[in-house]
Order: C-alpha cells, then sequence, then structure tokens
C-alpha cells in the first residue's frame, strides 16, 4: 500500500469534491441516502469516477456511498432523532467530512455471511464488540467502521446486528491489507478487542444486520456492473486506438480480420451488460430486487474479466507496464469476490430458475 | 388461510414446495435455508410495506407456510407487539 497519509489525504480530497460539487447528494433521492440511490445519477458518477480514479479510490466510493451510508441514513431515520450520532454521522459524511468502512467480512469465508465470529455482547449501558474483519475498503483512513456482528449464538437471520465502531477506539486496531493492487482504497484488517461503546452506537436494529445488509448490497452490486460497464467501454476505446496506430496501413492492426473479431466479442458481452443494466436498474434501486442484483453482478463479472483479458492480449507487451491493462486484469478480479462472489450470485440466480424462465419474453 | 397473493409470492421463492401451498407446508422441507430465508423476507418486506420486527426472526416464525403468514398478516395488521428488541437502537 502507498504511503497512507498520502492516501488518506487523496481519499479526503475525492470526498471533499464529490461533496462540494453536489455529485454526491445527486445520488440519492431527494438528496437524502435513506430515500435509495438514483440509478441514472449513479451511472454517471460511476462513470465519471472510472475516468478519473484509480480503481482503489472508485471502490472506497463504490463500497461507502452505496451501501455504508444508505443503510446508516435508513438507521438513522428509524431513530427518530435528528441529534442522534447516526444521524450526525451521515450529515458529515454526506459533507465529505468522514469516511466510513463497511465491515462485513469476517476472517471467516465471505461467501458463508452467516458463520461470522465478530459478536457484540448488549448489555444495557453498552456494547461491546470483539472479533476481526479482513479485507476491509477505506479501513486506513476511515473515522468510523460499520460493523456486522453476532449477537445471537445461532446462524438465524435474527442473530445479526450492525454496530458503529469509531476508528479510534480504544481496543481498535486497524493494519494495512498487504496488496499491491488496491492503492486509494485504504483496503485493510479491523481488529476488535473488547471494544466498549455507548448503547447508541447501534447501526440498526438488534437482529436485522444480515436484512439490512442483504437489501443495501444490491445497489452495490449494481453499481459495481455500472462501473464496470463504464471500465470496458473506456478499456476498448482504449484499445481500438491503440490498434488502428499500430503497424502498416491506415488503420494499423485494427484491419486484421482476426483482431475486429476479437474485439466484436468484447463489445457484444458489454453491450449485453449495458442492456441488463438498462433493464434491471430502477428494480435494484427502488426495490432491492435480489434476483436482478444478482444477474447485473454475475454478468459484470464475466464482462469485465473477459473484455480486460483480451484488451490486455491485443496491447501485446505494452500491457505489461506500470498500470497497463495486466495490472488492472488482476484487480477485476475483484468483480468476482468483492461484494458477493461470483458462485453467491449464480446460486441467487439458479433459486429464481422458474421466474426466469417463465418471464414474458 | 393465507392469502393467495401470499402463497403465490411463497411458490416463487420456493419451486420445489408442494403445490398448493398450504398453511401446514413446511418452509424448511421445501428449500428454505438461511440466505433463501433474506431472499424471502425482502420481497415479503416489500410486497406489503411492513418492516419484520426482531423478536419474529426466529426458527418459530419461518416454521410452515402458516407460521410465516401469522407473522406477516400480524405486523401489517399492527397486532405484532412492539416489544422484543426490535425497537432497540441505543
Amino acid at each position: 500500500m502507498a504511503d497512507l497519509l498520502l492516501e488518506t489525504a487523496r481519499a479526503d480530497a475525492l470526498w471533499e469534491r464529490l461533496a462540494g460539487s453536489g455529485r454526491l447528494r445527486g445520488l440519492y433521492r431527494d438528496g437524502d441516502p435513506a430515500q435509495g440511490l438514483d440509478a441514472a445519477a449513479l451511472r454517471a458518477l460511476f462513470t465519471e469516477l472510472d475516468a478519473e480514479e484509480t480503481v482503489g479510490a472508485t471502490l472506497g466510493v463504490c463500497v461507502q456511498s452505496t451501501t455504508a451510508l444508505p443503510l446508516l441514513a435508513a438507521a438513522a431515520r428509524r431513530a427518530g432523532d435528528p441529534a442522534h450520532p447516526l444521524a450526525e454521522l451521515v450529515r458529515d459524511a454526506l459533507a465529505g467530512r468522514r469516511t466510513i468502512g463497511l465491515a462485513a467480512t469476517d476472517v471467516t469465508p465471505g461467501s458463508d455471511l452467516a458463520a461470522l465470529t465478530t459478536t457484540v455482547t448488549l448489555a444495557e449501558d453498552r456494547l461491546t464488540v470483539t472479533g476481526r474483519k479482513e479485507w476491509i475498503a477505506n479501513a486506513g483512513f476511515a473515522s468510523h467502521l460499520l460493523v456486522l456482528a453476532r449477537h445471537g449464538r445461532g446462524r438465524g437471520i435474527g442473530d445479526f446486528t450492525w454496530v458503529v465502531v469509531p476508528a479510534d477506539a480504544p481496543g481498535v486496531t486497524v493494519e494495512a491489507a498487504d496488496t499491491p493492487l488496491f492503492d486509494g482504497s485504504g483496503t485493510g484488517h479491523a481488529s476488535f478487542r473488547e471494544v466498549t461503546l455507548p448503547p447508541d452506537h447501534l447501526g440498526g436494529a438488534v437482529g436485522r444486520g444480515l436484512i439490512d445488509f442483504s437489501r443495501h448490497i444490491a445497489v452495490e452490486r449494481l453499481a459495481s456492473a455500472a462501473w464496470g460497464h463504464a471500465m470496458c467501454r473506456r478499456v476498448l476505446r482504449e484499445t481500438v486506438a491503440y490498434l488502428r496506430g499500430r503497424g502498416e496501413g491506415p488503420a494499423g492492426l485494427w484491419a486484421r480480420e482476426e483482431v475486429r473479431r476479437r474485439v466484436a466479442e468484447c463489445l457484444t458481452a458489454t453491450a449485453g451488460l449495458g442492456a441488463l443494466i438498462d433493464a434491471h436498474a430502477d428494480a435494484v434501486t427502488g426495490r432491492h430486487d435480489q434476483l436482478a442484483a444478482a444477474l447485473l453482478k454475475a454478468s459484470a463479472a464475466r464482462t469485465v474479466e473477459q473484455v480486460v483479458a483480451v484488451a490486455a492480449h491485443l496491447q501485446g507487451a505494452r500491457a505489461f507496464a506500470a498500470g497497463g491493462l495486466q495490472t488492472l486484469r488482476a484487480q477485476a478480479g475483484l468483480w468476482s469476490v468483492g461484494g458477493g462472489t461470483y458462485e453467491v450470485m449464480l446460486s441467487t440466480i439458479a433459486d429464481h430458475t422458474d421466474r426466469l424462465l417463465d418471464a414474458p419474453a | 388461510m393465507i392469502e393467495q397473493g401470499f402463497a403465490d409470492l411463497l411458490a416463487d421463492h420456493l419451486p420445489e414446495a408442494p403445490r398448493p401451498i398450504t398453511e401446514q407446508v413446511r418452509l424448511r422441507d421445501a428449500g428454505l435455508d438461511s440466505v433463501h430465508s433474506i431472499d424471502l423476507l425482502l420481497a415479503i418486506e416489500d410486497a406489503y410495506g411492513i418492516e419484520f420486527p426482531a423478536h419474529l426472526l426466529n426458527d418459530e416464525t419461518f416454521d410452515t407456510a402458516g407460521s410465516l403468514w401469522a407473522a406477516v398478516d400480524g405486523t401489517v395488521r399492527g397486532a405484532a407487539s412492539p416489544a422484543g428488541n426490535g425497537g432497540r437502537y441505543g
């Protein structure tokens, strides 16, 4: 990871720009994260971020703006008090003054959230959080970590609760993840050693942790699809421009039919992803449709992987340069893992086989 | 007696469940696990415009189609007790 102070300064500056330009509030209906996201604004923002920012920085924005903030804002609205700490945190985050890490993934496999071992004990006068979260975007510079913890003993859907943990609370330790792939994301691991907090640090109703997570992660899956779609289009534009200038003749390598066909395969997949987003974006932002989100996430994972791999291959040795497409190709693995694995998406899709096959053509 | 719209919603999420879906159908036998439970719960909350109180998020509620419908109907009617953990936000 690059120098954390520099990363923090860049992240702070990005949030200030997003807040100052109105793009952050513009992401939400009526400017309120509790009202949900506007699909068109979401697509526009992630297209801009893909063009302007690193993969790591965009990842940090994706997690905070599409999952953490709406989840917290909904909880703040339910709490009903504008002076509640949750409401204050949401206001500060919307103003670009706070960064939040969504600490869901535990030391246990991310594909089985119900197995997570981080716990919160609930007493009348305090909450106590113990455990460890890994591969958390924004962890390195977050002011707060939104921690999904088990308060019950079972694996039932009512056994989990969100807790808002200030990153500087006694007992919290954050370490940078050892990866060169996501600079700008502040990705790290967080440990919680009997972190004691006032009871108003709950991040939602007791027992609704998994449910609220599932509802809001659907929008993050849409955002990742929109981001992936923008990335594929950008990579293909750059690759075709490169091919046209490479080799002999006015069209360069682009004149070779085998090259054009490989690009055409990528264009087909990218257009398919775009059509899927067109068809399902409103269902995800409007009613958090789990099947629609899974279709988008699975399609994006495969499309990004295909397009970046083919484009990197067509760019030849150039793709191996620092910051080249071979690096992006490794980063693109994120689409198959982060925010729900490809396999989990396929299981959700398979569960709705009849709904998909019986739907009007 | 469960509402037809609710039975249709269950059928959509539990393709292996016997038809017609009656109150006695055991949801776990029909393929409902913890992941499916969340998916189904979100669909129910959206369809009926409700939010399940936390004290109803247990195995008893998700035992049969009838027990789940009773929880939905009770929540819709506001008859479900507001006690328990459902309202706690600290």
